[in-house]
Formats: structure tokens, C-alpha cells, sequence
């Protein structure tokens, strides 16, 4: 009945409670939208980088003295338990000729396997048997087709295949560059050791195991070899994000604290407006604690339709900023968009029932006389 | 008979910046359960500040309010809602009425506040309107009623819990001779059940309805007449 009462308050001033409602819906969109939006955001950043996440790269220990990893770690790396793939890799900056045009590029060692692993082949084959591969800017810069022939210190190669273009990464950027068989890599550069591993682990849980186990059976009398997990760099990554998200989060929060104080507007207009009336239902029996409820509920239920429906609406509201910015809303229907619809309705909720807190209490506090005497 | 009513040089003054309004200036005064009394003055006498001390709605100055046997002073805000809410209903001359509300849950009004459950409520509602004569009334707003059925309906709201004493502020006053005098005959039939009913008027019409009168001028009581 408390609550009966409420609503027909509401219902008195119909024009005043729809804009009440106005504003906490706008004010729950934004929250909401705005942190669909940026999980989607993160979602799409973070899902180029999906198939990192169970990399692994050892490094040599530079300040350990060491600026390559020899034969003997890379066949006991190959040897130990958790990987799924290990793929020993050398580089080399060298002078590049293309016809009569000249170029400095990285030129990596790698085998046929490790390139179909690591890279997509656009044109042409992954052939290394006296041929080459190369990365698709440099293909481009120096307009090198398939079938070209390529100089890398006085020894000819023809172009196997041209990459397709990489987005960013971390263990080995093949766009400006050439990837030759280790056989010839050696041969051209007199190079034995090898200047990273990129490896794989079977499973996310065994990275600390692999680094423990690199730890001791490769590094404990000598700092050898760096372990760089690229989960750690996602999870700054993500931790960016989250910071992005929450600044953004509290931009939109400015319009919901805009439609908290519209609802302590009313709400104040609302008790003196029904001063006499409080006074009146004083003086048939209503406590402090009963008129404080049926303000309070007042709120409430400002805060429940403006939510509700700032909420639903968000789903569009995501939906479409997604499309705009993102070019995509894959994303829109994940557990994120749940939760940050519910986060906003939360805040929706707690913004009505703060603002409406104050009017409601200053009522419940009014003398029954004064209120009575009230016109 | 005892008092239900018992006030003890009760004093009500009004500071407004330097000076000093007394409203009630020393009244003592006892009522006893089942009276019909009238409290008569002219305009600005205190009758309504009178009242209002019985209704637990105003604190005196100095002074002591009993009522039915309860020394209101010391009674916090809680207990001083509870003893209006089961043994004092309020009739006043504007009537009051919640404009959102029906008839029937205007006369709910005080049962909700006491916790009954809403078959209760209705039940004795719907038999309070009848009682004041608006059993076809009851789904109507009070500004669907006449002045005479709103304050009808202000009667019933009144008896809602029970109470053991009825305050009417001037209960006639907005009301046209007939009216008046309905409401009136109600207010004669219910002290008739036992309800002690003080009246608050300047109409002599209405105080002819009282066993006693009390009449009042500058905050004092002139007649103490059947003390
Ligand atoms: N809240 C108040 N502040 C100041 N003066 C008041 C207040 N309430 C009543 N008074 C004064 O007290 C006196 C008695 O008022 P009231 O009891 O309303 O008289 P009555 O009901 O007999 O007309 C009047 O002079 C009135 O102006
Ligand atoms: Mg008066």
C-alpha cells in the first residue's frame, strides 16, 4: 500500500516523473553503452592477439652477458615437457638487392613448418630451396613480385612467396623482411647460434611450470636465457583497457549524476508541494519511519523504470557505437554486455535512492504541527 | 468516569523575532471519558493551539498534556504517533483528505499505518462509510465529493482505529447549515457509543450540541464550569 500510495504520486505529476525517468534512463544508457562498448573495444584489441597468448620467447640474457643462444639450449628446450612447438629463430640485418634498387632489411632463419605456423603465405609458395619469402611491405616498397630474384650478399634468390600483411607482434615482425632456410642462413652469415626461440606451451596453466623448469635446468648456474611470456604483456594490455573503460565509465557517469540531482530537484518540490498532506498523515497515525518509506519508494520506482529501460535500450545504444567505431558488433552479445547493463542499472538504482534519500528523510523530519499548518 | 483528557497550566508561546505570542496562557482543563464538550472563542483565542496539545500534534511550552493517562512529555516521537494513531481521530475543518486516495482508502489510511491486513482494512472501511452514509461513495476521490461527504468520509477516516477520543477542529465550518448539522447528528451518535468528543468552534449552533462548554479568550478559560 506504502507503495500504492508512491506511485500515485507519480502519477500526480506525470510530466515531472517522465522527465525524472528521462534522466536516469540517459543516464543508465550511457553507463551502460559506454561500457559495452568498451569491452568490445578491448574484446576486439585482445582478439588479434588471441593466438599469442600461449607464446612463449626466450631471449638471450643480455645482461647476463649473453647476446645469442647456442645449439645446446635450443635441444634441451626442444626436449622439455609442457611445449607444443618450438621454433629456433636467427636474424641478421644485411643489404638487400632488387635489380638495380638497394635495401637494408632483417633476413630470419626459419623452416617451412614455422612459416606456415607463424605467418600466412598471400602469394605464391613457402619454398626455401634457394628461394626466399618475403614480408609484404617490403614486397610492396620494392614492388618484388613472385618469380623476382633477390641479391642478399652476392648470393641470388627467387622469391617463393610474399607474406601476407602481419598486424602487430611481439616475437618476430616478418613485413620489412626476408626468410631464407637456416641452411643458407648460416651459410651466408657463419652464424651457429640462434638469436630467440619462440615456443608454444600446450596449455596457459604450464607457463609458470616451463619457466621454472628453464630456471633451473638451463639458467642455475648462469643467467643464460630470458623467458618473456606474451600472456604478461596481454594482461597489461587488458589492465589499459580497464583503466580506458573506467575513465570512460566516469565521463558517463557525469549524466547520471546530472539525473540524480533532477531527482532531488523533484523530489523536493514533490515534499513541500506535500507538506500538508506529510502533516496530515502524521496526525492519523503515519511514524518518521512510514513517510520516510513512501518517499523512498518514490524514488525507487524512478530508479526501477528509468534502469529497466535505460538498460534495454543500451543493448541499441552498444550495439550501434560498436558498428560506428568497431565497424562490428560481434561482441554485443557476451556475458560483458550483461554485466555492464547490470552495472548500470546498479548505479541507476543507487543514484535514485541517493538522491531521493535527503528529500525523504527532510520530510519524515517535519513536526506534525508545522506540517499541518503548512498552505 | 475518569479523565481521558487532563492538561496542567499549559502554556504556548510563539517567539517571532522580539515578540512574543501566547497562545495558551496557563490552561488546565480534564475531560472525561465519554463527554461532549465544546471549546468556544473567538478567532486567534487558541482553540486550535488547545487541540492540537490534545492531539499529541503540538508540544506546550510549560505544562502538562495527559492523555488517557499517558503523560505526553515523556513519550518519544514513536509513542506519541502510536497514542494519535489508536486513541485520537482528527476531524478538521478543510477535512484533510489524501486527494490521491478513494474514500474507502482515506478510511484505510490509519489501519495501514497500524499494520492491519488489507481484508481487515476493507471490511471495516466499507462499514465506517456506511455508517456516515456513503456506502455508494466509497471508489470516489475527494474531489468527486461534496464539502459534507468529504468531511463524512474525514469522520470515518477518524474512527478507523478505534479511538477513544475524537478532535474536531472546527468541523462545520466549510460546511453549508445542513451539511453542518449532519455532520453534527454523526458526531452526537458517536459520543452516544462512548466516544468523547471535544469540539473546537465559534458557532453557538454547534456548541448546543455539547453537555459542556469551555470557553476560551486570549489563551485562557473563562468557564470552568462542571470541573
Ligand atoms: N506557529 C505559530 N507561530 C506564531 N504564532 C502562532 C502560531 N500558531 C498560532 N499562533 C498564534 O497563536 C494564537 C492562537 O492561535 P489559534 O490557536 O490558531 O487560534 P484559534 O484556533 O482560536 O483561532 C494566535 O494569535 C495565532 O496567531
Ligand atoms: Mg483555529
Amino acid at each position: 500500500m506504502y507503495f500504492e500510495l508512491a506511485k500515485r504520486n507519480l502519477m500526480r505529476t506525470k510530466v515531472r516523473t517522465i522527465l525524472a525517468i528521462i534522466g536516469i534512463v540517459i543516464g543508465v544508457m550511457a553507463i551502460s553503452s559506454i561500457g559495452i562498448f568498451g569491452e568490445g573495444l578491448k574484446k576486439t584489441v585482445l582478439e588479434r592477439f588471441e593466438d599469442i597468448a600461449n607464446e612463449v620467447i626466450i631471449t638471450p640474457s643480455f645482461s647476463g652477458g649473453y647476446s645469442s643462444i647456442d645449439k645446446t639450449i635450443v635441444s634441451k628446450i626442444e626436449k622439455m615437457p609442457y611445449l607444443k612447438s618450438v621454433i629456433p629463430l636467427k636474424n641478421e640485418g644485411s643489404l638487400v638487392y632488387l635489380k638495380n634498387k638497394k635495401t637494408f632489411t632483417t633476413i630470419y632463419s626459419l623452416d617451412r613448418a614455422a612459416i606456415t605456423e607463424l605467418f600466412e603465405v598471400e602469394k605464391g609458395s613457402n619454398r626455401l630451396s634457394g628461394s626466399c619469402v618475403i614480408g609484404s611491405n617490403l614486397a610492396e616498397r620494392m614492388k618484388i613480385r613472385v618469380g623476382n630474384k633477390v641479391t642478399i650478399k652476392e648470393k641470388e634468390f627467387t622469391v617463393a612467396g610474399i607474406l601476407k600483411e602481419e598486424g602487430a607482434r611481439f616475437d618476430i615482425n616478418p613485413n620489412n623482411a626476408i626468410i631464407i632456410s637456416e641452411k643458407d642462413f648460416t651459410e651466408l652469415f657463419n652464424k651457429e647460434d640462434y638469436s630467440a626461440i619462440i615456443a608454444k606451451v600446450e596449455s596457459l596453466q604450464d607457463i609458470e611450470k616451463f619457466k621454472d623448469l628453464v630456471e633451473k635446468s638451463i639458467n642455475s648456474r648462469d643467467k643464460k636465457v630470458r623467458v618473456l611470456e606474451l600472456r604478461s604483456i596481454l594482461e597489461r594490455i587488458t589492465e589499459a583497457f580497464n583503466q580506458i573503460n573506467l575513465f570512460l565509465l566516469a565521463i558517463a557517469g557525469v549524466s547520471l549524476l546530472v539525473a540524480g540531482v533532477s531527482i532531488l530537484n523533484i523530489m523536493l518540490m514533490s515534499t513541500l508541494e506535500r507538506t500538508k498532506e506529510i502533516g496530515v498523515m502524521r496526525a492519523v497515525g503515519a511514524s518518521r519511519h512510514t513517510i520516510l518509506r513512501i518517499f523512498l519508494y518514490e524514488a525507487l520506482i524512478l530508479g526501477v523504470i528509468g534502469s529497466v529501460i535505460g538498460g534495454f535500450l543500451s543493448i541499441f545504444g552498444g550495439y550501434f557505437i560498436e558498428l560506428a567505431i568497431l565497424q562490428s558488433a560481434k561482441h554485443l552479445f557476451s556475458m560483458a554486455t550483461l554485466y555492464s547493463i547490470l552495472q548500470g542499472v546498479f548505479f541507476g538504482l543507487i543514484t535514485a535512492v541517493i538522491s531521493g534519500f535527503y528529500p525523504a528523510f527532510k520530510a519524515s523530519k517535519l513536526e506534525p504541527i508545522e506540517a499541518l499548518r503548512y498552505e | 468516569m475518569h479523565a481521558v483528557v487532563e492538561l496542567q497550566e499549559v502554556y504556548k508561546i510563539y517567539t517571532l523575532g522580539v515578540q512574543k505570542v501566547i497562545a495558551l496562557n496557563g490552561v488546565s482543563l480534564k475531560v472525561e471519558e465519554g463527554e461532549f464538550i465544546a471549546i468556544m472563542g473567538p478567532s486567534g483565542s487558541g482553540k486550535s493551539t488547545l487541540l492540537n496539545m490534545i492531539g499529541c500534534l503540538d508540544k506546550p511550552t510549560k505544562g502538562r498534556v495527559l492523555i488517557a493517562g499517558n503523560d505526553t512529555s515523556k513519550l518519544n516521537d514513536d509513542e506519541l504517533t502510536r497514542l494519535r494513531r489508536d486513541t485520537i481521530g482528527f476531524i478538521f475543518q478543510q477535512y484533510n483528505l489524501i486527494p490521491t486516495l478513494t474514500a474507502l482508502e482515506n478510511v484505510e489510511l490509519p489501519m495501514i499505518f497500524r499494520g492491519l491486513n488489507r481484508n481487515e482494512r476493507e471490511k471495516r472501511a466499507n462499514e465506517l462509510l456506511e455508517k456516515v452514509g456513503l456506502e455508494r461513495e466509497i471508489n470516489r476521490k475527494p474531489t468527486e465529493l461534496s464539502g459534507g461527504q468529504q468531511q463524512r468520509v474525514a469522520i470515518a477516516r477518524a474512527l478507523a482505529n478505534n479511538p477513544t477520543i475524537l478532535l474536531c477542529d472546527e468541523p462545520t465550518g466549510n460546511l453549508d447549515t445542513k451539511s453542518g448539522e449532519l455532520i453534527m447528528e454523526i458526531l452526537t451518535n458517536l459520543n452516544k457509543e462512548g466516544v468523547t468528543v471535544i469540539v473546537v468552534t465559534h458557532d453557538p449552533a454547534v456548541s448546543e450540541f455539547a453537555q459542556r462548554i469551555v470557553k476560551i479568550r486570549d489563551g485562557k478559560i473563562l468557564d470552568k464550569r462542571g470541573d
